[in-house]
């Protein structure tokens, strides 16, 4: 592991009043795809700009290949950057706009030459070579935003949301496109994007932000598995997590956690609760794929409170529905397979899968276990 | 079978034509006869003799038409249109036109060139804050006359009266604010990203000033450029007051066609004639530009 290839300490960006960045450690590795994930505003995109030496940190340094580079100009740092707006050169050519780089470092022409021509073969771009960048359409136009960051062979390669602007379909198609380059070159990717499926299916890696602070650094299984706090449970995951605000009670030796009429037996996991727990209200959360009807329970062999809920909505999807249940007045979706017999307005019980529930405290919002039983 | 068509389509064609539409082409008419009458005026005024200047019921064709007052304009010592009495006082029209097409342009040119980087400064560092930009307004704020005598001293002291380069300066200072302003909103509509980006390419802030910000607001430097020229072309209460003889420009003529008898309205308006021909040029020279430059901001962001 050693030093990183990114290292970020302490790390702190203020505009005026408002604080941007807070406090942010962070440590990249060299070959790694890094998402960083967070609503916007969150300082995900400040965080991007200052590595890039686009903005300057009020505190805390950056660290490159162990070396600080808190006061290298932009220019010296080596580090691509494609924007979300795409920054094209728009009274150039693409063939101007893919050799800018290395025209300003003052590579010999023939080598320019070579590594344009390579650059548009590659992105298929051949044909647009003497069209003005102004009349590309959006894909080419990402191409040649990709393409004359690339050409200089960057040590590192920022990307601010960069498939913000495509239509649905060739979104997932350029998601697979880029991170296959990013393999390829074998370069250091951070991605910013507010995204979370676009974070859980590209990085290796994905840093969640929220208001300036580093949530969780995880890999995406564990984020989605584990989410230490409830901002990172309501975030990652489609539909998101079901939250319900229970109290925690000892009763003689035994302990629950209780809604209403429902209770959840949790007496094997007694000292996790009481050693995370400050008061006694906590959140449950239990995604919607985790919510079982009963028969399948049974099948499997798991084993929990059954609730009653009515269906209030039914979402066909192509192999899966949506059903959002009513239950106490407290909305709970639940994902279940295609051929699941279900209507509005009919009674459903259901389970919640016992090792894949989440428990979170109210007050401090952080997880106490996860998937525990 | 053609001929049957055009003739079946005739009819089609003008019906498409609505009473909106109509009224829409005469509202259109109506606008460019407002705005195309004194210029048409003045042409026509150009070429009458004495008699008709002023002659009611007034006419639009000239019934006498005559070219001398255009010929007055450069040999004063003809009597206007033969009247014996009507002799102008004025020099021929060739110095003043020379001083007009050094001084308009170059005042120009300084004035756009330093409102632009001043705008640059503006616009990407925030030299000055808030204030200075504005405070390059008061130029325009008080009546010009308020300058006048105070500069009348330092022009005095300096040697500047009555020479070209006092006209250029004290154009250049005048029109700054303008440049400074409109150059201002041409590079605040280019995105800061592709400054940005063409410096992680690793160039300097000059080339990217110089290859990446000036080429895309060419535009409105032309904008700029064609206003302010028309400032500068048109000025006459600071060139009255600054030259004499020497630096005398074309408004400044225009007011000298004044003879025992009343003004010659005929040489005023053949220099009118003369002296728009520059700007008419100037605009049609950066018409493309013009409509690129008010574009741009809509396509991108």
């Amino acid at each position: 592991m050693g030093e990183g290839f990114i290292l970020l300490k302490g790390l702190r960006k203020e505009f005026g009043e408002l604080v941007a960045v807070e406090d942010l450690e962070l440590k990249v590795q060299e070959g790694e795809f890094l998402c960083f994930l967070g609503p916007s505003g969150c300082g995900k995109t400040t965080t991007l700009r200052m590595i890039a030496g686009l903005e300057i940190p009020t505190a805390g340094d950056i660290f490159l290949r162990g070396e600080r580079i808190n006061d290298l100009p932009p220019q010296q740092r080596n580090v691509g950057f494609v924007f979300q707006n795409y920054a094209l050169f728009w009274h150039m050519t693409v063939r101007a706009n893919l050799a800018f780089g290395l025209m300003v470092r003052g590579a010999p022409r023939s080598e320019i030459e070579r590594e344009v021509g390579e650059m548009a073969r590659w992105l298929e771009l051949e044909d647009l070579l003497e069209t003005k960048a102004s009349r590309l359409d959006l894909s080419a136009m990402q191409r040649v935003a990709l393409g004359r960051t690339l050409v200089t062979r960057p040590r590192v390669l920022l990307l601010d949301e960069p498939l913000n602007n495509f239509r649905p379909g060739l979104r997932e198609i350029m998601r697979g496109e880029l991170k296959r380059l990013q393999k390829q070159l074998g370069s250091t990717m951070i991605y910013v994007t507010h995204d979370q499926e676009e974070a859980m299916t590209m990085g290796d890696r994905i840093l969640v932000m929220s208001a300036g602070r580093k949530v969780q650094l995880a890999a995406p299984r564990e984020l989605y598995r584990q989410p230490n706090s409830l901002f990172v449970a309501g975030f990652i995951g489609r539909p998101p997590m079901n939250l319900l605000e229970v109290t925690y009670a000892r009763e003689g030796d035994r302990a629950f956690l209780r809604k209403g009429e429902l209770a959840w037996d949790v007496t094997s996991l007694r000292s996790t609760i009481e050693g995370g727990l400050r008061g006694e209200r906590a959140v449950l959360g239990v995604r919607p794929e985790h919510v079982l009807p009963v028969e399948e329970a049974d099948r499997r062999g798991l084993e929990n409170t059954v609730v009653t809920g009515k269906v209030d909505l039914v979402q066909p999807l192509a192999r899966k529905k949506i059903v959002d249940l009513i239950m106490d007045g407290t909305l709970i979706k639940m994902v279940v397979s295609s051929d699941f017999p279900v209507a509005k307005d009919d009674q459903v019980e259901v389970v919640f899968h016992p090792q894949e529930t989440h428990l979170f405290d109210k007050e401090t919002e952080r997880a106490i276990y996860n998937g525990l039983s | 079978m053609s001929e049957e068509q055009l003739t079946e389509g005739r009819p089609g064609t003008r019906s498409r034509m609505s009473v909106g539409q109509i009224l829409r082409w005469l509202g259109a008419l109506a606008i460019c006869l407002v705005v195309l009458l004194p210029v048409v005026w003045v042409l026509s005024i150009s070429f009458k003799p004495p008699q008709e200047w002023l002659a009611y019921p007034p006419t639009i064709i000239p019934v006498e038409a005559t070219t001398s007052n255009y010929i007055v304009l450069f040999q004063p010592g003809n009597p206007v249109g033969g009247v014996a009495t009507m002799v102008s006082s004025a020099e021929p029209v060739t110095q003043a036109l020379i001083n007009s097409l050094i001084i308009a342009p170059l005042a120009t040119a300084a004035s756009v060139l330093i409102g632009f980087f001043a705008a640059y400064a503006v616009s990407r560092y925030r030299v000055g804050g808030t204030f200075m930009p504005f405070f390059t307004l008061t130029t325009r704020m008080f009546p010009p006359v308020a300058f006048a005598v105070p500069l009348l001293v330092y022009y005095r002291i300096l040697g500047l009266i009555d020479t070209r380069l006092g006209l250029i300066l004290m154009y250049t200072g005048f029109t700054v604010a303008f440049s400074l302003w409109m150059m201002k909103g041409f590079i605040d509509g280019v995105p800061r990203h592709i400054e940005e980006a063409a410096i992680l390419d690793g160039a300097s802030p000059w080339r990217v000033l110089f290859t990446i910000t000036l080429p895309l607001v060419r535009g409105g430097l032309a904008s700029t450029a064609l206003f302010v020229f028309i400032l500068n072309w048109t000025e006459f209460l600071f060139a009255l007051v600054f030259t004499s003889r020497e630096a005398i420009t074309i408004p400044v003529q225009v007011s000298h066609y004044v003879g025992a008898v009343g003004r010659f309205y005929g040489p005023q308006a053949a220099l009118g004639i003369v002296a728009s021909i520059p700007v008419v040029v100037a605009g049609y020279l950066i018409q493309q530009h013009l409509v690129t430059g008010f574009t741009f901001g809509l396509v991108r962001e």
